[in-house]
């Protein structure tokens, strides 16, 4: 697969994934931009018989976003959650806000993981490719992600209902 | 107890509230940033020339343009020096001088 393919078929997804996981535009398209240099500039770094175009991709796209991550907050240990702030209830956000406020105060590698298998679609085994880790630790991650915006969210319950459901 | 009284949402409702979450279209200069070159039109293309290299050129074209350019002698032998085929010398005499 050529870099041009590989960029058609997976750009939207790879920024997508590194807007949700700095939530900032601009840093995603740098991320994004970044990712395909470095397929353009040493293609012989994809090994097909190790992972699929996909997984490499979004597994470059993640080093960057956590470098961006260490860079914004050194010190800050990325598997723990951040407080949930207090919300004033007169202070309703959008949905797509409030999800992405909800998933920023996750942990870094929760939210990866998060992202990675509601968003992207990515099975725990891509997933565990992606982040370098058994699929058993992925599956921990995802379901303490879960539990947590489970929690943040209760207040969006009705906003909720009114999506179809899955 | 009501489920609108529970503190925590349903893996349905969870579900249900994640796809909300929308995300922005990548930027289309994105694709010319990383593939603008190949798509350049040719009369949009420009090439990198050392500055020796572009230096030893312009010489060479200034002492090119010189040689096409310098007039040439006209000459009706086509320059050529050849020997004098008929030789008529004339004396001219002084007046003051006697014989």
């Amino acid at each position: 697969m050529t870099a041009q393919l590989a960029f058609d078929q997976y750009h939207q997804a790879v920024y997508s994934f590194a807007y949700r996981l700095t939530q900032r535009e601009d840093i995603a398209e740098d991320i994004t931009q970044e990712c395909f240099l470095a397929l353009i500039r040493a293609p012989h770094r994809f090994d097909p018989a190790r992972a699929s175009m996909k997984v490499f991709l979004f597994a470059i796209a993640r080093n960057l976003a956590l470098k961006h991550y260490r860079d914004e907050r050194p010190g800050d240990p990325l598997e723990e959650s951040r407080d949930i702030a207090v919300r004033d209830p007169s202070q309703t956000l959008e949905i797509s806000s409030a999800v992405a406020a909800a998933v920023a105060q996750l942990a870094e590698l929760q939210q990866e993981a998060l992202i990675l298998f509601e968003y992207e679609g990515m099975t725990l085994e891509e997933i565990a490719q992606i982040v370098g880790a058994d699929v058993g630790t992925v599956k921990s991650r995802l379901h303490r992600a879960r539990e947590r915006l489970r929690r943040s969210l209760v207040e969006y319950r009705k906003a909720g209902n009114t999506h179809a459901p899955r | 107890m009501h489920p609108d009284e529970r503190d925590e949402l349903t893996e349905q409702e969870l579900d249900a509230l994640l796809p909300g979450w929308k995300t922005p279209a990548a930027p289309a200069r994105l694709r010319t940033s990383l593939f603008g070159a190949a798509e350049t039109k040719w009369w949009r293309m420009s090439i990198r020339i050392p500055v020796p290299v572009a230096a030893l050129l312009l010489v060479l074209l200034a002492v090119a343009m010189w040689h096409w350019m310098k007039p040439e002698i006209e000459h009706d032998n086509g320059g050529e020096l050849q020997p004098v085929t008929e030789l008529r010398p004339r004396i001219i005499r002084s007046a003051s001088v006697q014989n």
